[in-house]
């Protein structure tokens, strides 16, 4: 770890997170907002009007009531893995690839830092984005709700939603920045950065819809827990083990891989 | 200092440099030359660690390139042939950046590398022209005092007055003990500057000199405009010079520094009409081994 280099990654940065961190803030106060206790029978009903191929693609649940429930069903469902996974994409390919592929990494190599050094403070500014971006949230959820409806959010249900959604990102995170370690063009990086994540959340969606194609869902690191069902109590430990365990390897595998690497610079 | 030996390093492509052979000693300028592609940079490459040789070995101050680059840095410099900075900071704000991570412990020589240099480091290094980057790339390089220096094309982009500081700088730091190796393009940089130069041309080391020999070895051009052509070329012909007719009227003789005094002599057995000395530069010479074997 270097901290002069952090601390560089954070103020190049910051912003990006600060972008995301506003459009999701903005998500979850309109979906709060939108929370209605007495009258959750007229959004059912309401969704009854769609599909249910298209509201189980998009995991909204038509069983909920409480206000955790629903956030965890309409925000957590989709849009909590959709617009991180862009900032991880995003963020993944600037760490690396993108500093290789315009030559600019040769002057961080030009000092007496090794590339495990390098790449580890990348890495650790990656996954720590990714925790402040949900501790933050976590922050918001609590503050706003207690505000619009003091007392309905069940805070330890809604904290262990967010810590499972955070490690499912930070997945998504460490397979953008390894492939972001990986090659040495943006092209590359960007494409399997990208496409890997989208083919996960795709996979989701399809498996929720229809039961044939059930076993989609359960292929795609989203699909290895229910959001609803942790609000409910479910305990998903094992999960959590295996999104850490995920981190970790895709982690190491970046490290390891860049280090060996040829570098074009 | 910098050891290189057997160094291959080979592309997918095919090309790169193959069994290259060379040291640069303690205190010695090192020109490194050669055409576009043949592999300048990519011996650079090998001696900065970025890239892992094939087979042989490459060490700089007796430790391995490739492991031990991060202790390498702690004493070099490095312009690289294509500078590219860390996007959206200005000129300060990347100069300190480097020297907090180098952990470099004063700025004197900051000061004074950018007083020399005439830089401005206020705006972003993104509006900068190339020229102020190629400054700021070379006090970037140089700020830290290192003992060895990598200089990859470290000219380009600088204008006449700027490249005579920079040969000043270099003359200065060669007087200081440094080691250092620079590719360049620019002759008359080379001559002011190396000691030696390698020449490099398809991955491959074609020759390997110190400058004063080359220097020696070039070839003086005499065009002489004889009153009797016929029986001119024959005189010289039998003393052993080559002689090619440019003109109806006048013959040229390449002549190496030894043979001058047998040429004159040589030439005055016959009556001259005219006479013009054409010196061949460092430039010719280098040009002679730029074409060589390409074809």
């Amino acid at each position: 770890m270097s901290f002069t280099l952090l601390k560089t990654v954070l103020k190049k940065n910051w912003t990006l997170l600060l972008i995301f961190f506003g459009v999701l803030t903005m998500y979850m106060t309109i979906m709060i907002s939108m929370y209605n206790p007495n009258d959750m029978e007229a959004l059912t009903s309401m969704l009854k009007m769609f599909p249910p191929e298209l509201m189980k693609a998009m995991s909204f649940s038509d069983m909920v009531t409480d206000l955790t429930s629903y956030l965890a069903s309409w925000l957590y469902g989709l849009l909590m893995f959709g617009f991180p996974m862009v900032y991880c994409i995003i963020l993944g390919n600037r760490l690396v690839a993108k500093m290789v592929d315009n030559s600019s990494f040769v002057y961080l190599l030009s000092t007496p830092n090794s590339r495990v050094r390098i790449i580890i403070t990348q890495g650790v500014y990656a996954l720590a984005s990714v925790a402040l971006l949900f501790a933050a949230l976590f922050g918001v959820g609590v503050l706003v709700s207690s505000f619009m409806f003091p007392n309905t959010l069940d805070i330890s249900a809604f904290f262990r939603l967010n810590l499972t959604t955070m490690l499912v990102n930070m997945v998504v995170m460490m397979i953008s920045f390894f492939f972001s370690c990986l090659f040495n063009e943006t092209k590359l990086s960007l494409g399997f950065g990208a496409g890997i994540p989208i083919a996960f959340l795709i996979m989701n969606m399809l498996g929720g819809a229809s039961a044939d194609a059930e076993i989609l869902k359960k292929l795609s690191i989203y699909g290895f827990y229910d959001g609803v069902e942790i609000v409910r109590g479910a305990k998903v430990w094992g999960v959590n083990l295996v999104y850490i365990a995920a981190i970790m390897i895709l982690f190491t595998a970046a490290v390891l891989v860049f280090r060996k690497k040829r570098l074009p610079l | 200092m910098i050891e290189v030996k057997k160094l291959t390093l080979k592309y997918p492509s095919g090309k790169g440099v193959f069994e290259l052979d060379f040291s640069v000693k303690k205190g010695e300028v090192m020109g490194y030359l050669g055409p576009n592609g043949a592999g300048k940079t990519t011996t650079i490459r090998a001696l900065l660690g970025f890239m892992h040789p094939n087979s042989g070995s490459c060490t700089i101050g007796g430790l391995d390139c490739s492991s031990k680059a991060p202790e390498i840095q702690k004493t070099l410099g490095y312009i690289p042939g294509e500078i590219a900075f860390l996007d959206d900071m200005n000129g300060n704000e990347f100069l300190r950046f480097m020297h907090d991570m180098r952990g470099t412990k004063d700025t004197d020589r900051q000061k004074q590398l950018i007083e020399m240099f005439e830089l401005d480091p206020k705006g972003k290094i993104k509006k900068f022209s190339k020229g102020m980057k190629q400054k700021l790339g070379i006090i970037t390089a140089f700020m830290h005092n290192p003992d060895v220096l990598i200089l990859d094309e470290p000219t380009s982009g600088l204008d006449p007055l700027m490249q005579n500081r920079f040969v000043e700088l270099i003359l200065r730091e060669k007087a200081k003990g440094k080691t250092i190796l620079m590719s360049s393009h620019i002759f008359e940089e080379v001559e002011k500057t190396c000691d030696n130069v390698l020449i490099i041309k398809d991955g491959r080391i074609v020759k390997e000199s110190d400058v004063q020999t080359l220097k020696n070895s070039q070839r003086k051009g005499f065009t002489i405009k004889p009153a009797d052509i016929a029986s001119a070329s024959q005189l010289l012909q039998n003393a052993g010079f080559e002689v090619c007719n440019t003109a109806d009227d006048a013959i040229e003789v390449f002549v190496t520094g030894e043979n001058i005094d047998r040429f004159i002599k040589a030439a005055a057995q016959f009556t001259i009409l005219n006479f013009d000395v054409k010196t061949q530069s460092l430039e010719d010479i280098f040009m002679q081994f730029y074409g060589r074997e390409g074809k």
